[in-house]
């Protein structure tokens, strides 16, 4: 079985819907309430108007019967003297009048002598048949004796009977208006009754309806109908309607005038609801009026609202989940781009700190008195795509500073592959431009991002002060001796650019004291507010102050700078990685004790020679007969050497050694003007291997670097130059 | 330099007497020559009286090694002066070598 879990995270969500849910309904109750209200209000207000319009209509109808009959008073009189004639009196009356079922005139006992005590004559309508007749004549009828009679012979008034039901047709409703009659001699002659059929009367009260199933009722004073139009209306309980009229209980005064009352109902029959108006009024009292509405009709506008409401409210919900929904959404979405951002920053921070760790440290280079290296890199982003870097191999320093296209991360990456490419490059290669060779032809393979890098590349052989380096399109460097100049540099293509291009090293002898300034263009091109670059001016002019204060030293250099470029672009902000490397050759010359020199054939047996002229340079200086050894060995292995290899077959050729010694070094120099042949370059032989897979031979360069403190190897004019070091704690043998 | 082979309890005893630098290891090489022809027993190469190696002396040892190798033999080096054994140690030689 599938479970929905709602997650937890939703709960909020379906909190606030369930809060707008009530409080909407909550509204829609109110609204309502306030609604149904208004529209009892209202109804009451119609129905009074109703009950007065409708009042005054039926006293109208009835004022014009009772007028009528007033104004034939002549009639009767005149007709008085003729018993006979009154028949026809009657007969007439209720031709004339379709709404009259009967009419009577009860002649005061012994009116007329010959007529007998009781003369009576009556015109009823039997359907369409009138008919008239002497009632008095008819067996056992005493009109006399009949209440109505006596009343109005006695009070001498007309009125209205109570309704009854017509003895010929049970359906229908008559109410008796009674009234005297007077001679000449204003003496009451008879009494007049005019058999009313109501339904004129309810016809008339019902011309109209507030409401399609509404009716209205007509009531006497005793609160029997006079008129109740059944088998028009829907509901059948006017039989309940009028118990509870007579039941003063549930009722309740509404209208201003008091005379209005109302109350509600329930059909039992149809479980419909409905409420009646009842009123009194004096233009027809005793008459009561009373309107029947039913609530289904007065309230439908009220449920038709109910409904819109409901579905308005649902499809509110609706919108109000899917805003919901989307905003929840969004807010998720902005969280976890808020956390991913955060991520990034901190994986930035992470990277920035891998790039800082890349360049090389200060004290790897610390215990060296020959030169003086300070480095600043300052990226415009979290990370950079400048570089510089530097290694000491050999007796040489390597440096290198660049400027990889773009900024940020990609060209941080491109920065890194160069830092490594550069430093793994320059462990067995010592020409910058072979280096800048081999960087740009990897630098260019699978380049489909089309980066480049700006690039110099130098090498200064520590001994000697040369310089070789090797531009790649990036900024020409300053050389500090006594002025600031830009160091003459062909500018060949970036790296990344061609594959095959050749570079060319360049090469210059650097003085004692002398310096080199490198930096990217975000020293060149750091702008300030007014758009102006610091440019190549400023830096030969700090460079130039630096000279005249004295303080040529890297770290001075460097600072002088970072300050100036800063008071320069004054808080505007920085648009790009700011790099300066500076170098500042300082070799120490310290004064030789012991220097001697001795020139080899090609020839091994030339080596006991060479033994014999160390032991005897060792001797003289007092070492202790290990290190003299050892330095026998490494001076036999180089020489060795350049005896096998330097010179072609049979070709005679020459090596020259030169022993120097100051108090705590002793230095060989071998010189041969055979092929150049650099063995600083030569791969470290490995001393793992078995017996099987090591090779006889090669381990000459291996004895020699491991044997010496360090060893140097240069090309000048032609010849090789192999400059092998130890540090020795001997003294000189006075003789 | 002087280079003695002798055969003493079914084993070649090779004496290296002073210093087998380049210039004698053609020589030493030469003395050899006859026990990679031969190599037909175990080798011992006493080194009491060697003062100094260089490499081209390594490589000879290394040669000779290898053929014994080949045949079954064994090469035993025997008293390194300390400095010797530390040219062994630093080239790897050490190991290849059974050192008494």
């Amino acid at each position: 079985m599938k479970k929905t879990k709602i997650s937890s995270d939703k709960i909020p969500q379906i909190a606030i819907l369930i809060t707008a849910a009530v409080l909407m309904l909550l509204i829609s109750v109110i609204r309502q309430n306030y609604a149904r209200k208004q529209i009892r209000n209202n109804l009451e207000r119609n129905a009074e108007m109703e009950l007065i319009i409708k009042a005054i209509d039926i006293r109208h109808s009835v004022e014009d019967v009772t007028l009528a009959l007033r104004n034939r008073s002549w009639e009767f009189e005149q007709f008085l003297h003729y018993p006979d004639s009154l028949f026809a009196v009657t007969r007439r009356i209720v031709e004339e009048n379709p709404n009259f079922a009967g009419c009577c005139i009860a002649m005061v006992p012994n009116y007329y002598p010959e007529k007998g005590p009781l003369f009576e004559p009556y015109t009823l309508r039997r359907g369409e048949v009138i008919e008239t007749v002497q009632l008095a004549s008819e067996e056992g009828h005493d009109y006399s004796k009949n209440p109505d009679f006596i009343i109005a012979a006695k009070n001498d008034t007309s009125f209205w009977s109570e309704p009854y039901q017509d003895e010929n047709d049970p359906d229908v409703t008559l109410i008796t208006y009674t009234f005297p009659l007077y001679d000449a001699y204003g003496d009451m002659a008879a009494v007049v009754g005019i058999d009313l059929n109501t339904e004129w009367l309810g016809k008339l009260l019902n011309s109209r309806h507030m409401f399609p199933s509404s009716y209205n009722l007509l009531l006497s004073g005793t609160n029997k109908l006079i008129y109740s139009p059944i088998g028009e209306i829907k509901h059948k309980d006017v039989n309940q309607i009028m118990g509870l009229i007579n039941d003063s209980t549930a009722k309740r005064t509404v209208s201003a005038s008091g005379r209005i009352t109302i109350f509600s109902f329930i059909d039992w029959e149809d479980h419909a609801k409905g409420s009646v108006y009842y009123y009194t009024p004096n233009s027809i009292r005793p008459w009561s009026i009373a309107v029947i509405n039913y609530d289904d009709e007065v309230y439908e506008p009220l449920i038709k609202m109910q409904w819109r409401n409901l579905l308005l409210t649902l499809a509110a919900l609706l919108i109000l989940a899917f805003i919901i929904q989307r905003s929840v959404r969004s807010l998720s979405k902005l969280q976890q781009a808020n956390l991913e951002r955060e991520h990034i920053e901190s994986e930035l921070n992470i990277a920035r700190n891998i790039q800082m760790s890349m360049l090389p440290l200060s004290d790897t280079v610390a215990q060296r008195d020959d030169f003086n290296i300070a480095g600043l890199l300052e990226p415009a982003k979290m990370v950079g795509g400048d570089l510089y870097s530097y290694l000491i191999r050999d007796e040489k320093l390597f440096f290198c500073i660049g400027d990889v296209s773009g900024k940020g991360v990609p060209a941080a990456l491109v920065m890194a592959v160069a830092n490594s490419l550069f430093r793994s490059v320059s462990a067995h290669e010592t020409n910058p431009a072979r280096i800048m060779q081999a960087l740009n032809e990897i630098g260019c393979q699978r380049n489909e991002q089309n980066m480049f890098v700006t690039f110099i590349i130098g090498v200064l052989d520590l001994p000697t002060g040369r310089l070789r380096y090797c531009n790649a399109g990036h900024e020409k460097p300053f050389v500090i001796g006594k002025e600031a100049k830009l160091l003459p540099a062909k500018p060949h293509l970036p790296l990344g650019v061609m594959d095959d291009m050749i570079y060319t090293a360049q090469e210059t002898v650097l003085q004692p004291g002398e310096s080199l300034f490198l930096y990217t263009d975000g020293l060149t091109e750091a702008k300030n507010e007014s758009h102006e670059l610091f440019g190549i001016k400023r830096i030969e002019k700090g460079l130039q102050d630096c000279i005249t204060n004295e303080s040529v030293t890297p770290e001075k250099l460097i600072q002088t700078m970072t300050n100036r470029v800063n008071g320069f672009v004054d808080g505007a902000e920085q648009s790009d990685d700011l790099t300066m490397l500076a170098i500042q050759y300082t070799p120490q010359e310290k004064p030789l004790v012991f220097r001697e020199c001795l020139t080899l054939n090609n020839k091994v047996s030339e080596i006991s020679k060479l033994n014999a002229f160390v032991q005897s340079a060792t001797t003289t200086l007092n070492m202790e007969k290990g290190l003299a050894n050892r330095i026998k060995l490494a001076v036999e292995e180089a020489a060795t050497n350049v005896i096998n290899y330097a010179y072609p077959n049979g070709i005679e050729g020459n090596i020259e050694i030169t022993i120097e010694a100051d108090e705590s070094r002793i230095r060989f120099i071998l010189t041969d003007s055979g092929a150049e042949f650099d063995p600083t370059g030569v791969s470290k032989a490995d001393t793992t291997l078995s017996i099987n897979e090591r090779p006889i031979g090669g381990l000459g360069v291996f004895l020699v670097r491991n044997l010496m403190d360090s060893i140097n190897y240069e090309h000048i004019k032609g010849k090789n130059i192999l400059r092998m070091e130890k540090r020795y704690a001997g003294q000189i043998v006075k003789t | 330099m002087n280079t003695n082979v002798t055969e003493k309890d079914g084993k070649y005893i090779v004496s290296l007497e002073g210093e087998l630098d380049t210039a004698h290891a053609l020589e030493v090489e030469q003395a050899m020559q006859p026990l990679h022809e031969l190599s037909d027993k175990d080798i011992t190469i006493d080194c009491t009286q060697l003062e100094y190696i260089a490499s081209s002396g390594l490589r000879i040892l290394l040669a000779l090694l290898k053929s014994a190798k080949a045949n079954g033999n064994k090469v035993v080096l025997s008293n390194l002066n300390d400095e010797i054994k530390d040219v062994f140690k630093m080239t790897g030689f050490i190991d290849l070598f059974e050192i008494k």
